[in-house]
């Protein structure tokens, strides 16, 4: 059993592993950086952190979250940086079993994140890769 | 103690604990090369750190071990218990020589050499191993143990620093949301004060905590003046040290990485770089060596440089080791250029050194080097110019450094700029300083020197193109130089500067985050990094929008033709055109062999390419650099066209700055740079007019005469030297030679007049006056 944080992506109940995540935050003041992939929403000061915002929404190809005001956002450390992943809301925080392999038929933009499902009750949700999310849309081959 | 001392007492007891169980291990397995590799290594650093400290004892006992070992490592001996006992042995007498330094005691020397006779090939078969395993025990347990001073430095893990930095920095925060607070609410003078107490307090930790991480490259190279002196005494070499750029902070953690690498590459560079001063003065040298060591700040990266003017490393000389070393093959070496041959110094086990010395040459060395600086992200690049010297550069990143940055803002985002990349901030403003459009782009003027501008609104996509209130002049590194439009410079501070996350770091503008005291976070500039990716902009939108219009607008410049008084077609920019003038070729005024003009109120240089027409209005164009003016007579204007920017320049530097092709005809394109600063003195060319000095023996007409002549713009030839083309003017100060039809103008020795029309020979003005008048009534 492990522990998994429940959370929704546009639109879609999401589950990231909890073992990856530091803290859940209310982000506001996005400082927006210029010239970069539309992924990445801004900085964000934690306290003395600067922190990366990622729009997950934007990392999935789903579109753009709106940036403007107060938002919720999951912090996870990626290869010893400090990033604020964007969500829509965070549900909960469940303990599930080993994940099973993702369904044959998911979109595109999905099953690059996708880990696997697990289970809450009757409910599978996709187990998403907090690493996907940070670094974005696969740049298209050229 | 010195700090050097205690630095080396510390990291020698730190290794030897980490060593502990290698040793254990290694004595369980000789065979063990990886083992075998950190305990020489050890021995190998205690060697150089005992070179320059000054500690024979201590140095020859590393040296034997390390001799012993370097055997092993080759292939040359099999490791006995004999041996690994003896080694033991000496490692332990290292720690506890280290010991008594501490407690400045002193240990009977008597025993070294014993340890050292250990080590021999043949006192394995001599001394019985179980007799040689003994010596480890009774070092190992010293009959009474050495008691250790109470030391006044410690070693802290660099987490611990970073979390003390990183609370220190909340607080900072927290007090300025706090006095936000107190401002609004209105306080009273008693909590006022108490607020500042704890304000200056909160200041001053994180100025010492920020101190702990950060320190002047300096403690680095504080220790290389005595270590450069004793090395090149005693390797019989004079050196001159220069150290440069000691100022640069940089992470305490960075530094302590850096100065093992560094002292690698000094003590080589000394040994193997400078030659003796008999071999310098043989090869034409200085007798006395040079050796550069710098360090300075480019764009997000601390460069180290250490130079010298030894002889270089003859990368030839390097791929023949390596083939004998069998690190590559004869194949493989064939097939490599210059550089990648150089970089095979690099490799493990390769040294260019044909004989081992005390102080460096056993071939490790430059792979540790390489492998020290890569840990932290660093790069080495090695530079050889066989028989004139060798540099390196050590390249480390900037993060968690504090820089200097200047806080700019475009579009209503702030931005820091490193301070030291920053030439000179400009309003432009008049002549001075202006921006034009030249070819869609901006183009900024800055008395006289023109800059390409990257306006940071556009640049960043925050701002429609207009044209930007300030401008901050950068260096991008290699000479070249641009302009950044900015809205608005707000603040010098200092900034700590941590690495940014890779999406950001990818786009190639940004050196790194920074949290500023009102905790938004700005990015760090990189200056060569703008500009890098501005060009590459640039060329994309000629690609993509309407490519053969743009193209032309942009590498086009508007030209104008003209006639020169020598009949050739010239160009000039017409930037540096003010205006087309009329004047009356009296007004042209001598002066102090300089021709100058009356405009506008105001005697203007006068450049000439050929003697001036004996007409009575003379046709100059004005030029100006924004600041200086100067008038070019010319014969007549031809056009104003496109020309080209690109030229062929001319080998030469003068007038012409080259020659551009304007439709299928060459065209010399004047060099105004060249026309502001050297043609005041109109220097003379083929063209200008011959002037024959008759006293070819007087050493006052070739000393004094002559120059002045040249300087006023005409040839000189002494009587009897052969002259190409016709004699202008003959000068002499007696009588004229023979034969020769031209005017002569006579100099006399007295001021008083010798009532004939000589000239007194001091008279420079009325000299030339005289010259001219000849010269243009000869015409």
């Amino acid at each position: 059993m492990a522990l998994y944080l429940i959370a929704r992506i546009a639109d879609e109940t999401i589950a990231l592993p909890a073992t990856e995540i530091g803290s859940v935050v209310e982000v506001d003041q996005i400082a927006a950086v210029p010239r970069v992939p539309p992924h990445v929403a801004g900085l964000f000061a934690l306290r003395s952190r600067v922190l990366t915002v990622i729009d997950t929404r934007a990392s999935l190809e789903l579109g753009a979250i709106d940036r403007t005001g107060e938002k919720t956002a999951v912090i996870v450390e990626c290869e010893s940086h400090s990033y604020a992943l964007l969500v829509d809301e965070v549900e909960d925080v469940i303990e599930a079993g080993q994940p099973d392999s993702c369904p044959a038929l998911l979109p595109a933009s999905w099953r690059r994140a996708a880990r696997g499902t697990i289970r809450r009750d009757e409910q599978a949700i996709l187990l998403i890769d907090p690493a996907t999310l940070v670094a974005g849309p696969e740049p298209l081959a050229a | 103690m010195d700090d050097l001392l205690t630095d080396f007492i510390a990291e020698t007891r730190e290794t030897l604990e980490a060593l502990a169980g290698e040793i254990v291990a290694w004595e369980a397995n000789p065979e063990d090369r990886a083992r075998l590799d950190a305990i020489f290594r050890f021995v190998h650093t205690v060697k150089g750190s005992c070179g320059f400290l000054d500690l024979p004892r201590l140095q020859r006992l590393s040296h034997s071990a390390e001799d012993a070992l370097a055997e092993v490592r080759s292939g040359a001996r099999t490791p006995d218990a004999a041996l690994v006992s003896a080694v033991l042995a000496i490692i332990d007498r290292i720690g506890e020589l280290a010991d008594a330094l501490e407690a400045n005691e002193t240990l009977a020397e008597g025993e070294d050499e014993f340890l050292i006779a250990a080590l021999a090939r043949d006192a394995g078969s001599n001394i019985p191993v179980a007799e040689a395993a003994p010596i480890a025990k009774i070092n190992v347990l010293p009959a009474t143990p050495p008691t250790r001073a109470v030391s006044r430095s410690i070693r802290l893990p660099v987490e611990l620093l970073d979390r003390m930095m990183a609370g220190v920095s909340d607080m900072v925060l927290a007090r300025n949301e706090l006095a936000r607070l107190l401002r609004v609410a209105g306080t009273t003078s008693a909590v006022d004060v108490a607020f500042e107490r704890l304000s200056l307090c909160v200041g001053e930790m994180r100025d010492s905590i920020t101190r702990t991480r950060m320190s002047r490259i300096e403690g680095l190279f504080s220790a290389l003046p005595r270590m450069v002196r004793d090395l090149s005494a005693d390797l019989g070499k004079s050196v001159k040290l220069e150290v440069d750029g000691g100022d640069v902070e940089l992470d305490r953690e960075m530094i302590e990485m850096i100065r093992d690498p560094l002292t690698h590459i000094v003590r080589n560079a000394l040994d193997h770089g400078i030659e003796k001063p008999e071999e310098r003065c043989r090869a034409g040298k200085p007798e006395i060596g040079r050796l550069r060591i710098g360090a300075r700040q480019s764009a997000n990266q601390i460069l180290i440089e250490v130079s010298d003017d030894g002889r270089g490393i003859d990368a030839e000389r390097v791929v023949r080791k390596a083939i004998t070393a069998g690190l590559v093959t004869a194949e493989q070496a064939a097939a490599m250029n210059w550089s990648g041959k150089l970089d095979l110094i690099f490799e493990p086990g390769l040294s260019t050194a044909d004989s081992v010395t005390g102080v460096s040459g056993r071939g490790v060395g430059m792979d540790v080097v390489r492998a020290n600086i890569e840990r932290i992200g660093g790069t080495v690049d090695i530079e050889s110019m066989p028989g004139q010297g060798l540099r390196l550069s050590l390249r480390v990143p900037l993060t968690l450094t504090i820089i200097p940055a200047l806080t700019v803002s475009a579009g209503g985002t702030h931005f820091a700029i490193p301070r030291s990349a920053i030439d000179e901030l400009v309003r432009p403003k008049g002549d001075q300083v202006r921006i034009e459009r030249i070819g869609g782009e901006q183009v900024a003027f800055i008395r006289g020197v023109r800059l390409p501008v990257v306006d940071l609104g556009r640049f960043m996509g925050l701002t429609e193109d207009v044209l930007p209130a300030l401008l901050v002049v950068l260096r991008a590194g290699g000479g070249e130089r641009y302009a950044l439009g900015v809205e608005a410079v707000h603040d010098h501070e200092e900034l700590v500067v941590k690495p940014a996350a890779p999406a950001l770091m990818a786009s190639g503008v940004y050196a790194g985050t920074t949290l500023p005291d009102n905790s938004r976070p700005m990015l760090l500039l990189d200056v060569a990094g703008i500009a890098a990716v501005a060009s590459i902009g640039l060329a994309q939108s000629v690609v993509e929008e309407r490519p053969v219009e743009r193209r032309k607008a942009e590498a086009a410049l508007p030209t104008l033709l003209f006639r020169d008084l020598d009949g050739v077609t010239r160009g000039v920019r017409l930037a540096l055109v003010e205006r087309i003038e009329d004047v009356p070729t009296e007004s042209v005024v001598e002066s102090s062999g300089m021709q100058m003009l009356p405009l506008q109120g105001r005697l203007t240089k006068l450049y000439r390419a050929a003697a001036l027409p004996a007409t009575e209005r003379l046709r100059v164009l004005r030029l100006s650099d924004g600041e200086a003016a100067l008038a070019y007579a010319i014969e007549q204007v031809i056009d104003v066209v496109e020309l080209r920017a690109e030229l062929a320049p001319a080998p030469v530097a003068g007038p012409i700055a080259g020659v551009v092709l304007h439709d299928g005809a060459p065209i010399e394109l004047l060099d105004p740079y060249w026309l502001f600063t050297s043609a005041i003195l109109a220097p003379a060319n083929d063209d200008s007019p011959l002037c024959l000095v008759a006293d070819a023996d007087d050493p006052w007409a070739r000393e004094v005469l002559a120059p002045l002549l040249g300087a006023a713009g005409y040839r000189v030839r002494f009587a009897g030297e052969p002259t190409e083309g016709r004699i202008s003017v003959i000068v002499t100060t007696g009588s004229a030679p023979h034969g020769v039809d031209a005017p002569v103008v006579r100099l006399r020795g007295t001021p008083d007049g010798a009532g004939d029309d000589s000239i007194y020979r001091y008279d420079r003005d009325g000299l030339l006056r005289a010259l001219s008048q000849h010269v243009a009534g000869g015409k």
